[in-house]
């Protein structure tokens, strides 16, 4: 697990189910260059989806957004889903006002995430 | 000793100790730092009775003069000193003994000065003492000097960034919005920053016979590359508009245009929000087209006081996505309406709970206080931001317009278009 500025990015490994991406802290200009660096160790495939726990974030800016949105369209070429778990209300309404809700999932936790996928 | 002009001010702490190490060195009673200026010399520093101004002066411009150690081993039997009247009278000096203070290239400054009421003699470790204490005074000008000059650099680079910043503002903001007929126009910029570029823009302006396009938005980041991200969406969607001003088409058309902005590119993804607007007269009112593209909701203050969204759902950011969605809607703007543009830096911020402004915050706000002009909105959205003070953390770009209320009474007007 890193830290500096405020943000920590930790894969978590993953035996069956999706990968688990435990993302907390402020992201922003300064800090994604770490998730961006964690999500391209992500390796999406049909059958492997990641779940990108965020109930630990505290801001997030343009870059983070657009760091999600990228990450989101390789889980998209792969044919994986990406999941949002544990958004900060404020925040979920931000990403709700810029249409990111009809791109992205969000659920209230990991378990409910890793739940859908397995419907 | 025009470079050490800053220094004119120099007294303090360090220097009392110096003249105070002086006395005691040559155990006798005054001690003084002395600076020369262009034609005056300043006392920055004594200890005893403060020595007679005029000697201090013959003394001091003649040590400077002299260049080196200088030593008056009975002051009555010195021409240069036995008129003084602090030599001739009260306190009665006869010895006098000073240390210059040069710069490193060997221009003198001033000098640490010794005197006594009575005739003596000076010995070299005295002297070389007072030398040493005459280098010390210089090391901590030099100190004062650099600090000074960090100061002035830091203080000329942040005046030349905030002239930078406010140049390159003017240049993505209208520098006047045009006069509309029947139509009232306000808008207003909030930075948070003086020295830093932000991203929000608008503007207001002809489409063709009586039509008129508005949008206000907001790019992502900060700074150079936002400016001129911004410059580019802004004159994107001008042109946009005059060739199809249907405010959908232009924000799809914005959207290609970052699109192929970035394609293959490494630099960070362009992307913007923003509200695009037609306005067309109808009746004693406008009516009004509205798309969005991943922006906050337009809110209309209406003539009765109630606060509504202007807001089709489901528009989504412009530039970053694939396929993206882009919603329109149609409403009107009667007599007495006003319609209120803002960028998120004004949701966004926290009120003094903690919690986020939101459109529900700032709805009752609108509704609270009852704005039913442009020129109301924008007052009553600067107070709001003044209120909050550090809970606004990003720029604000706010545009209101407003139709003004009719002045016919109600029942001898026919209502609507006529």
């Amino acid at each position: 697990m890193q830290h500096d500025n405020g943000l920590t990015v930790s894969l978590q490994p993953h035996t069956s189910g999706p990968h688990l991406l435990v993302v907390a802290g402020d992201l922003d200009h300064h800090t994604t260059p770490r998730l961006r660096a964690a999500l391209e160790e992500v390796k999406f495939a049909p059958d492997a989806d990641l779940v990108i726990d965020l109930s630990g974030l505290t801001f997030c800016d343009s870059t983070g957004i657009a760091i999600l949105v990228a990450a989101h369209q390789r889980a998209a070429d792969a044919g994986a889903a990406l999941l949002l778990a544990g958004l900060d209300p404020d925040i979920a309404r931000v990403f709700q006002i810029m249409g990111l809700d009809r791109l992205l999932s969000f659920y209230d936790s990991p378990e409910e995430a890793v739940r859908a996928l397995s419907k | 000793m025009r470079r050490y002009a800053a220094l004119e001010t120099a007294s303090g702490a360090a220097f009392d100790r110096v003249a105070a190490l002086a006395a005691r060195i040559f155990r006798a009673p005054f001690a003084t730092v002395t600076i020369v200026g262009d034609d005056t010399v300043r006392v920055v520093a004594a200890h005893g009775l403060p020595p007679r101004h005029g000697l201090v002066e013959s003394l001091c411009a003649a040590a400077v003069r002299h260049g080196g150690p200088y030593v008056v081993r009975d002051a009555l039997l010195d021409p240069r000193a036995a008129g003084d009247p602090a030599v001739r009278g009260e306190p009665g000096i006869r010895f006098y003994a000073s240390a210059l203070i040069t710069t490193p290239d060997g221009e003198a400054l001033g000098s640490v000065n010794v005197m006594d009421v009575r005739p003596r003699e000076a010995g070299d470790e005295e002297l070389a003492c007072l030398r040493d204490l005459a280098g010390l005074v210089m090391d901590e000008l030099e100190v004062r000097l650099a600090t000074h000059r960090t100061v002035e650099v830091e203080r000329e680079l942040r005046a030349g960034a905030e002239r930078l910043a406010r140049t390159l503002q003017r240049t993505l903001l209208p520098p006047a919005l045009p006069r509309v007929p029947g139509l009232c126009a306000a808008a207003a910029y909030h930075p948070v920053s003086a020295d830093e570029v932000g991203g929000d823009f608008y503007d207001l302006f002809p489409l063709d016979d009586d039509r008129w396009g508005f949008f206000l938005g907001d790019v992502c980041g900060k700074g150079a590359d936002a400016a001129a991200l911004t410059s580019l969406v802004r004159y994107t969607l001008r042109a946009a508009a005059v060739y199809d001003a249907d405010p959908h088409a232009v924000l799809a058309n914005l959207d290609a245009v970052l699109q192929q902005e970035h394609a293959g590119g490494e630099a960070p993804v362009p992307y913007c929000t923003a509200v695009f607007g037609v306005l067309e007269p109808d009746g004693d009112g406008f009516g009004v087209t509205l798309a969005t593209g991943g922006h906050p909701p337009a809110l209309a203050v209406r003539a009765n006081g109630a606060v509504e969204p202007i807001h089709p759902a489901g528009g989504q950011l412009i530039g970053i996505l694939r396929d993206p969605h882009f919603a329109q809607v149609s409403a009107r703007l009667n007599a007495g309406d006003a319609l209120l543009l803002y960028t998120d830096g004004l949701t966004e911020a926290r009120t003094p709970s903690g919690s986020m402004l939101d459109e529900d915050g700032l709805t009752a706000h609108l509704a609270a206080t009852g704005p039913t002009s442009a020129d109301a909105l924008l007052t009553t959205v600067h107070d709001l931001i003044t209120a909050l003070g550090k809970g606004v953390s990003d720029d604000t770009a706010v545009l209101a317009l407003s139709v003004p209320p009719a002045t016919r009474t109600p029942s001898s007007g026919s209502l609507g278009a006529a």
